[in-house]
């Protein structure tokens, strides 16, 4: 290529290089006079090119600055170039812009400066993002002040850079002891670590964090005394980058609450380990006297056979010896008196039956409800035999429980059952189960005989208390209490329904 | 049939009657020596010779002043000359743990008192003596 035609083409492309960027690039005579004035330029300024060139520079320079354009180009005539001087311009309708302008000095062949080359960068936006932040900065600095907590504002290098009046207060400074030091001269532990750490984290998850506990750590006085404060930590941007706002609250009266909160429930726990443990002594001591009441039973009634023994033996050998001999009133006496030592047998051998409950082992093993129900039901059979009796039975589910205890109980129920309903012309008994709560299984027993008064109902469980007269019908009135005792120490419940001259039921729960 | 007298040991008046009364009807034909109380059962038992007159079953109360028939049974059945006499017990109940402990210690039988007629008889049948 010729000279001529490469120079062409470099001129070319410094024009489209020129004429494409966003930055305003234009030239003037040192005199401010504009030599030439790219597209950039003209959006920027508003005026076109035709309108720019040959006018001083004044154009676009707002009064109040043109000495500064003179101090400018002095400097441009003395050769030195200016970087990134940041102005203010006046756009065609008169609106002020902010720029950065660099200038050039531009050289003829023989080097003498002849023009000068700016670019001027419209940093409006930049400027009022930055007079934006200055105004929330004030705002803030205001809420700062005013906030009940001590506010401190540590940047990244640890150091206070903004604290309250508060601040002061809580530690004893002066704003101006206490600017530009490290942070953690005030809080000895310093949360710089935690400055960095959650400083860099979201604005959205440092507001998550504000939300709720803060952090406690210590604060030293200026005059070296310690005191817990809670801080709470949140990130605040600002032209310094990210700095951290520190809200520091005095807790040591809520400390010394909480200390007195300590105090009182360790009294409290003390307390109550002392009523639990005299409880449980006297429970023992219950326990024990239940153990006494039982050993007691036991050896009373066992020593108290034998004069019955004796008693009904020779009653009974009177009876057959002198049978033929006795009038109709000696006869009454004798049968009197042999069918009250029967009946005192029968009280020592529940009484017995009883005692032995409480000191025998309870062996759990599945007890099959439905046979046991059956085999009472023969045993039962010589009472049932002359009379009708219906019997509603439902399939019962295995228990655990000890085989022979719950039998027991069940003799207790259903004996009762039948002996109560004698008066009814058909005795209904139904036997069943239901699901209880807790998984329990509940059985119950339900009769339509003489019912009881549930006024009385204390007393139906209790050890020969009774709720009918003898002559009404018989009993000892110690079945349901051995029943009973059966249920608890397997660890259920019994009760009972029940409705004069309608009928009853007993239900107990067993634990399954 | 062994005829040689059965032996009772016990010490209530009125259970000794019962018995002997219950005895009576059930037509043994032996006759019955009574002891009153244990040790008076230990000394008996010592005078016992080898070849002599062995009671073809002792009746033993259990609970006796002095010396219980517990005791008594033990001796009976640790002493080799004596193990093989056939003891029934008489128990006031059938209480799971005199019977048990009667039977630990090698009670032939137990009967519940008052000494019933049948009892007593069902007793011998186990003893396999009559």
């Amino acid at each position: 290529m010729s000279q001529a035609n490469s120079t062409l083409v470099a001129e070319t492309l410094m024009m489209a290089i020129v004429d494409s960027s966003d930055d305003a690039i234009y030239s003037k005579l040192l005199d401010g006079t504009i030599l030439s004035w790219n597209r950039a330029a003209e959006i920027i300024y508003g005026y076109t090119a035709s309108e720019a060139i040959g006018q001083p520079m004044s154009l676009v320079v707002p009064p109040e600055r043109h000495q500064e354009v003179q101090d400018l180009l002095q400097q441009i005539r003395q050769g030195d170039r200016v970087k990134h001087f940041e102005t203010v311009r006046e756009r065609k309708d008169g609106s002020r812009i902010d720029v950065s302008v660099t200038l050039s000095p531009v050289m003829d062949a023989q080097g003498k400066i002849t023009a000068c080359s700016v670019i001027a960068r419209d940093i409006t936006v930049r400027k009022d993002a930055e007079k934006h932040l200055e105004q929330m900065e004030g705002r803030y600095r205001g809420l700062l002040e005013a906030a009940p907590d001590g506010m401190v504002v540590v940047n990244q290098g640890g150091k206070i850079v903004l604290l309250n009046a508060q601040a002061e207060k809580h530690f004893g400074y002066r704003r101006d002891e206490l600017l530009g030091q490290k942070v953690t001269n005030i809080i000895p532990e310093g949360f710089a670590e935690r400055l960095i750490a959650d400083g860099t984290r979201s604005a959205a998850e440092a507001l998550a964090q504000q939300i709720g506990t803060g952090i406690e750590l210590n604060g030293r006085r200026k005059d070296g005394t310690e005191f817990p404060i809670e801080i709470m930590l949140s990130p605040l941007e600002s032209t310094e980058g990210i700095l951290v706002t520190a809200a520091i609250r005095d807790i040591t009266e809520r400390k010394r609450a909480e200390r007195e909160i300590l105090a009182l429930n360790r009294d409290l726990e003390r307390r109550v380990e002392l009523r639990t443990a005299e409880l449980s002594c006297a429970m023992r001591g219950l326990s024990e006297s239940v153990k006494e009441l039982e050993s007691f039973s036991y050896s009373v009634s066992h020593d108290l056979r034998a004069p019955l023994r004796h008693l009904d033996g020779f009653l009974t050998l009177l009876y057959k010896k002198s049978y033929s001999t006795l009038d109709d009133s000696a006869k009454h006496y004798v049968d009197c008196a042999l069918q009250a030592s029967q009946r005192m047998g029968r009280l020592i051998d529940d009484l017995l039956q009883f005692s032995r409950l409480g000191r025998s082992e309870i062996r759990k093993m599945q007890v099959d409800l439905n046979l046991i129900v059956n085999q009472i039901r023969k045993e039962l059979e010589p009472e049932t035999r002359d009379r009708q009796v219906v019997w509603k039975l439902d399939i019962l589910p295995n228990v655990p429980a000890d085989e022979g205890m719950l039998r027991q109980v069940l003799e207790n129920l259903i004996g009762n059952a039948l002996k109560f309903t004698r008066r009814r012309p058909v005795a209904e008994i139904e036997i069943g189960s239901e699901p209880g709560p807790n998984g329990e299984v509940v059985i119950f027993v339900r009769d339509n005989g003489a019912g009881f008064d549930a006024q009385y109902y204390n007393k139906m469980f209790q050890v020969f208390q009774r709720l009918h007269s003898d002559q009404e019908f018989e009993g000892t009135g110690i079945g349901l209490a051995i029943a009973r005792r059966v249920v608890e120490r397997h660890g259920g419940r019994i009760w009972a329904e029940g409705i004069v001259g309608k009928g009853a039921s007993f239900y107990f729960a067993l634990p399954s | 049939m062994d005829l040689n007298p059965i032996w009772l040991v016990e010490d209530s008046a009125s259970d000794i009657e019962l018995t002997l009364s219950a005895l009576q009807e059930s037509s043994l034909a032996n006759s019955v020596v009574v002891l009153r109380d244990g040790s008076e059962a230990l000394e008996r038992l010592s005078e016992l010779r080898p070849g002599g007159a062995v009671p073809p079953v002792i009746l033993l109360d259990i609970k006796m002043p002095k010396v219980s028939g517990m005791e008594v049974l033990r001796k009976i059945k640790s002493d080799p000359s004596l193990k093989n006499l056939p003891v029934v017990m008489l128990t006031s109940s059938n209480a799971g743990p005199d019977v048990r402990e009667c039977y630990l210690l090698g009670a032939n039988a137990y009967v519940v008192k008052p000494v019933e007629f049948g009892d007593f008889f069902d007793a011998l049948k186990t003893l396999g003596k009559f």
